[in-house]
């Protein structure tokens, strides 16, 4: 008694209540009384949000006028931004010398072109040019915004900086195009490719002093204007700050991690109780501390400026925060690869280097852009204590007489200019997260 | 093989004499683990009998070269000295240059300035202080309780805002969730003293003067809304008021002692009871009837307007008002995204089991889904009432007097003190941490999940 | 042999030992129709995943579904307890018809049971707390009776000494069988089973498949998608064979297994058998 459909059946699209708009909106959004009750209040709630903000912040705003009083004059109940377009200046670069703003945005440039090769395919060495940008672009960009007599050192580390944004962009651009390393290139062009390793290494020293000296040579007589750290403000302070605090979190945070898992009793001791003051004290005490205790530790006579007392102050504090980051990121790789590497032979260090670190920091990718991103939101914390950062200089507009008791506008503009930022970063934090997962398979338990 | 050692012995003799030259800085500590080693070795050596060396030699099993540095136990034990030496050092650096700038200013030390008088007045306290005659040490329990205040009230308004918010955020319904993750994304996306500068500046200054107050009690005027703060009537209770506040404890216990009946009433019989409509009832009835039959003995000290400010009643700060709103809107942004989480992170395979068996769709969600969730939300929950807390420290930058803005800052500026102040706040913040983190290893052990 | 009233699950029999050529089980259907499919229509979005699915069970009668993955085997039994919505099309079990009254949705499902890929015990709570909690909750039984349900329960699935663990510490047979008896303490009528051994280690689908011919025997109206093709031969009484949201072919297991009609139906059991 077999019954066998002979036809398989078409498939047929789905019926009107269930597919295209109609269907959709019935089903999430009218689909029970409650859910009804519930669309028609968040449709409320939308229009007078949207419609209240839409006319103060943009039908009725003043966008350009000299001082408040001609803000209302031209519409009384709408934004006066005119007041932070006429500020837009200090909001991003502070009281930098206007004629000078050129070398804040070639600091940015060159960060960027710096960068931007961790981006591209093919390009080799990506963490040489991580870690160069890490610890070598700070001596230039800290030259370039503070300018004055270089001595040895920094006149050494300019040259190794410009020796390095150089011969990165080289090795990018190489890389893309043709897909081999700087070195290989070089050893091709020169046609040395079937000498010995030996005279490849020497050929390509040589290549490099030479680089050097007439970089160093080059530089001596470049020397820019002093401006002082008093002057720096706004975004970029903020900037300044807060790269710093992302550049020296991860390492020390590493460390940190390392050592409150390590056998050693007082290492783990040491590290266990620093993370945890750290972690129990809000920022602003920290920051609290850092200025009134750091002129108490220092020998006398040696004075520590404000702005390095704060950044040694956020770097210490977001350290210990990437360090219990980082102590996830660490449990969540097996024990198994440590027993795997102990038995080829790796010992403590190189285990950690080349079999776990590698591992646990792609699983700790999206926490790691959270914590720069709770860094950067709190570096507005330095302006309570008297540094002109952005929330310092938006703050200052309602100070400046053409403008007094203009608050909103520039907390709005502030606070919008943070959104953008944070958003794109956790958006492409969760980008990151969905890429590196497709390609990393967990073991099954 | 034996004849090995005493080569090496006398060259690490050799060595010995090589590194005391005077020109290597090295030469104290090269010398004296050299002098360890050969002292080690020399013990081994000075045996004669060459069958006691192979035993010897047998049972510390050495190499052909004995690598002294990597040797599991030296490696550490010299890690660990290296570290203690360069703590203590810069710690013992610290201190003497602390010490010594300390004199050079003529500061003064010493926890001794907390028994006297503090200059000041603080406008919101909780205890009685009388400028003048209170001590720092009030000053500084009534910045701790002001921030414990704030804090605790931001904790209650963000875990129920935050629950609403996200529960609305699971909801099918898409708009209600959309809207939900708008408010999420825009508040976590902005740094909070944004927020709370905001708040005090843009909302709570233009609050109309107190001759305007907006009257938030429907016209009864108890509740009133100014740009000096909200005037609240305080409650002066009579002499018969200890009858109900004796009937609401009656009322506490007669509420376990429902539940326990109730519950026992299940499991003999079957039949669920409405435990919640009647301990509320209880809970409402008992200590109100009390009430009323003792002729309502509660007064209030309704705050009159007497010249150009309130007298009498309770009042709140604008500040912390701001503060509050700031810190339970910012929590309960991320209190819902832990919601969300946790109830996400139960399988939808268990409501479905649940739902199989007939259960109506509430219980399941009772019995079934939140007690799991909680283990996902807890933990979370409980390291962000320490933010709240820490948050609540930017009550500095508004003007409300918790322990930061009151001891930190203005007592430091008056009295100077700065280490023995940034010690006592820092305990302050300390203590609280390490209770909350004891709380949550204690929850964490209680709900474990039983596995093999 | 079989009942018309009371249910199955609770009559006395005599154990059927699987031996590596079972004999058939009896069959126990009876004409009563329990559920019955008409014309029932599924889309997940566009996708178009049950199309015009006919189906009838009598009381009693035990079918296996099998088809490639995708088939829409456990769509199709998890729309007979509504955990899935179907769009067109009318389903009825035991003279109910499905719709969104919730009521008769939470009626049915006391009446059907489910066993789940994933076993599904409630983590929180202990086996024995699994399976009162419906008794308790569902069928306002008082506490003891439940208990003494759960535990004949257990010893018919064989495993009374775990009534205090908790499913952390069972091995996945244990929990699939701890999952059969938290059905059946609901007196159920009719069980469903969506893949109930294919999250199981080999060495434990034999005894859960035990457990699931003693049902049988026990006169139980039973539906299962399984790819136990073992199983089917013992117990069904017709095997269905699901393609692309179609039933492609439907017989009684020995000419179903021996004498396939449709192309499809050769080559799913060229590929399995």
């Amino acid at each position: 008694m077999a019954i066998v459909t002979k036809q398989p059946t078409p498939p047929r699209p789905a019926p009107l209540s269930e597919s295209s708009v109609i269907g959709w909106v019935r089903i999430n959004l009218f689909n029970s009384w409650m859910n009804t009750g519930l669309t028609l209040a968040s449709l409320y709630i939308v229009y007078v949000a949207v419609s209240g903000l839409g006319v103060w912040g943009f039908s009725d705003a003043v966008w350009v006028a000299k001082d408040r009083r001609e803000c209302f004059a031209i519409s009384v109940d709408g934004a006066c931004w005119a007041g932070v377009v006429s500020w837009i200046d200090n909001i991003f670069y502070g009281r930098y010398p206007r004629a000078e703003l050129w070398r804040v945005n070639l600091g940015g440039v060159l960060l960027i072109v710096w960068m931007a090769p961790l981006w591209l395919p093919r390009v080799k060495a990506k963490i040489f040019i991580g870690l160069s940008a890490v610890f070598i672009y700070p001596f230039l960009a800290g030259y370039l915004f503070t300018g004055g007599d270089k001595g040895i050192f920094m006149q050494t580390m300019v040259t190794v900086a410009m020796v390095c944004v150089a011969g990165n962009t080289l090795h990018a651009m190489i890389g893309v195009i043709s897909g081999r390393s700087l070195p290989e290139f070089l050893i091709g062009f020169l046609r040395m490719k079937e000498a010995s390793e030996k005279n490849q290494r020497n050929m390509l020293l040589g290549i490099l002093s030479l680089t050097v000296i007439a970089a160093y040579i080059l530089q001596m007589n470049w020397s820019l204007e002093t401006v002082s750290w008093t002057k720096w403000g706004g975004m970029f302070l903020t900037l300044v700050i807060s790269g710093i605090g992302i550049a020296s979190a991860l390492p020390g945070g590493i460390i940190l991690a390392l050592g409150r898992r390590s056998k050693l009793t007082l290492i783990r001791v040491l590290s266990i109780s620093v993370i945890e003051m750290f972690r129990s004290l809000p920022l602003i005490t920290v920051l609290f501390m850092a200025t009134t205790m750091f002129p108490l530790f220092m020998p006398e006579g040696f004075v520590l400026n404000k702005l390095v007392q704060v950044i040694i102050a956020v770097c210490l504090f977001y350290a210990c925060y990437m360090a219990e980051t980082v102590r996830g990121g660490l449990q969540a790789i097996a024990p198994g690869q440590q027993e795997a590497a102990h038995t080829i032979g790796f010992g403590y260090w190189k285990t950690m280097g080349l079999v776990v670190m590698p591992q646990a920091l792609r699983v700790m990718i999206p926490n790691i852009v959270g914590t720069f991103i709770q860094l950067l939101k709190d570096t507005t914390l330095v302006s309570i204590i008297g540094l002109y950062d952005i929330l310092g200089m938006l703050r200052a507009i309602s100070q400046d007489t053409p403008w007094r008791g203009l608050y909103r506008e520039p907390l709005l503009f502030g606070a919008i200019v943070f959104f953008i930022v944070c958003f794109i970063m956790s958006k492409y934090s969760r980008h990151l997260e969905v890429k590196l997962s497709t390609g990393h398979k967990t073991g099954n338990e | 093989m034996d004849q090995g050692r005493p080569d090496v012995f006398t060259a690490y003799a050799l060595k010995l004499c090589d590194g005391a030259s005077p020109h290597s800085g090295l030469a104290p500590i090269r010398l004296s683990y050299e002098s360890l080693h050969v002292t080690l070795w020399s013990i081994i050596v000075a045996a004669n009998d060459a069958e006691t060396t192979n035993k010897v030699s047998a049972l510390i099993k050495p190499k052909e070269h004995f690598d002294f540095f990597h040797d599991e136990r030296v490696r550490s034990f010299l890690y660990q000295f290296l570290t203690a030496c360069a703590v203590g050092w810069v710690v013992w650096y610290l201190v003497s240059n602390t010490s010594h700038n300390l004199e050079v200013r003529g500061m003064n030390t010493g926890f001794g300035f907390l028994t006297s008088s503090a200059g000041f007045d603080v406008d919101f306290k909780f205890i009685e202080y009388i400028p003048g005659q209170g001590t720092y040490f009030d000053i500084f329990l009534i910045g701790c309780l002001n921030s414990l205040f704030v804090s605790g009230l931001a904790i209650v308004g963000c875990t129920i805002l935050g629950f609403f918010i996200g529960i609305l955020r699971l909801s099918s319904n898409w708009l209600s969730s959309k809207l939900a993750l708008t408010y999420i994304e825009i508040i976590r996306n902005t740094p909070i003293l944004v927020q709370v500068i905001f708040w005090y500046i843009g909302v709570f200054s233009f609050l109309p003067t107190v001759k305007n107050s907006v009257d938030l009690s429907f016209g009864a005027e108890v509740f009133l809304l100014n740009n000096r703060g909200l005037n609240m009537a305080s409650p002066l209770p009579g002499d018969l008021f200890w009858l109900t506040q004796v009937a609401f404890v009656v009322a506490v216990i007669g509420v376990f002692v429902l539940r326990y009946w109730s519950h026992k009433r299940q499991d003999d019989i079957g039949k669920p009871f409405p435990t919640l409509i009647a301990s509320s009832a209880l809970l409402a009835i008992l200590p109100g009837g009390v009430y009323l039959l003792t002729g309502s003995p509660l007064d209030w000290d309704i705050p009159t307007l007497q010249g150009f400010n309130f007298v009498g009643g309770f009042s709140l700060p604008p500040a912390f008002l701001a503060l509050l709103f700031a810190l339970t809107i910012y929590s309960a942004a991320r209190f819902a995204e832990m919601v969300r989480a946790g109830i996400l992170s139960v399988d939808k395979g268990q409501s479905d089991a649940a739902l199989a068996i007939g259960m109506r769709p509430s219980r399941v969600m009772v019995l079934v889904v939140i007690p799991q969730a909680m283990r996902a939300i807890v933990p979370p929950m409980i390291s962000l009432w320490m933010d709240v807390l820490k948050n609540s420290s930017l009550a500095i930058a508004i003007g409300y007097a918790d322990v930061v803005s009151l001891f930190m800052q203005t007592t430091l500026n008056q009295a100077g003190y700065a280490v023995e102040i940034v010690a006592m706040t820092m305990a302050f913040f300390m203590t609280i941490s390490l209770t909350i983190s004891a709380l949550m290893n204690y929850y964490n052990k209680r709900i474990q999940l039983v596995e093999r | 042999m079989n009942n018309d009233r009371g249910n199955p699950g609770e009559k006395n029999m005599t154990s059927t030992k699987t031996s590596e050529t079972p004999a058939h089980l009896a069959s126990a259907a009876s004409s009563e129709v329990i559920i019955e499919l008409n014309k029932v229509n599924k889309w997940y979005g566009d996708f178009h995943v049950l199309k015009d699915i006919d189906l009838t069970v009598h009381k009693g009668e035990r079918i296996v579904i099998c088809g490639p993955s995708g088939s829409g085997k456990s769509t199709l039994i998890r729309c007979i307890n509504h955990l899935e919505e179907h769009q067109q099309g009318d389903i009825v079990v035991d003279g109910i018809t499905l719709d969104k009254n919730l009521k008769n949705i939470c009626h049915i499902r006391t009446e059907v049971g489910m066993v789940f890929q994933s076993f599904n015990l409630f983590a929180h709570l202990s086996v024995m707390e699994n399976l009162t909690l419906g008794p308790i909750w569902v069928r306002k039984m008082p506490k003891i009776q439940a208990r003494d349900i759960a535990m004949k329960y257990l010893e018919r699935v064989k495993i009374p000494e775990q009534a205090d663990k908790y499913p952390g510490q069972l091995s996945g047979g244990q929990q699939q069988r701890v999952a059969i008896a938290r059905s059946l303490c609901m007196n159920p009528k009719i069980m469903l089973f969506d893949e109930p051994t294919s999250a199981l280690d080999p060495e434990m689908i034999k005894e859960v498949l035990d457990v699931m011919v003693e049902l049988a025997d026990t006169g139980m109206t039973m539906i299962v998608v399984t790819h136990e093709m073992g199983f089917a031969k013992t117990v069904a009484d017709r095997v269905i064979f699901m393609d692309e949201g179609d039933i492609v072919e439907e017989n009684e297991p020995n000419a179903f297994f021996n004498d396939p009609q449709h192309d499809r139906t050769k080559l799913f059991l060229s590929q399995i058998l």
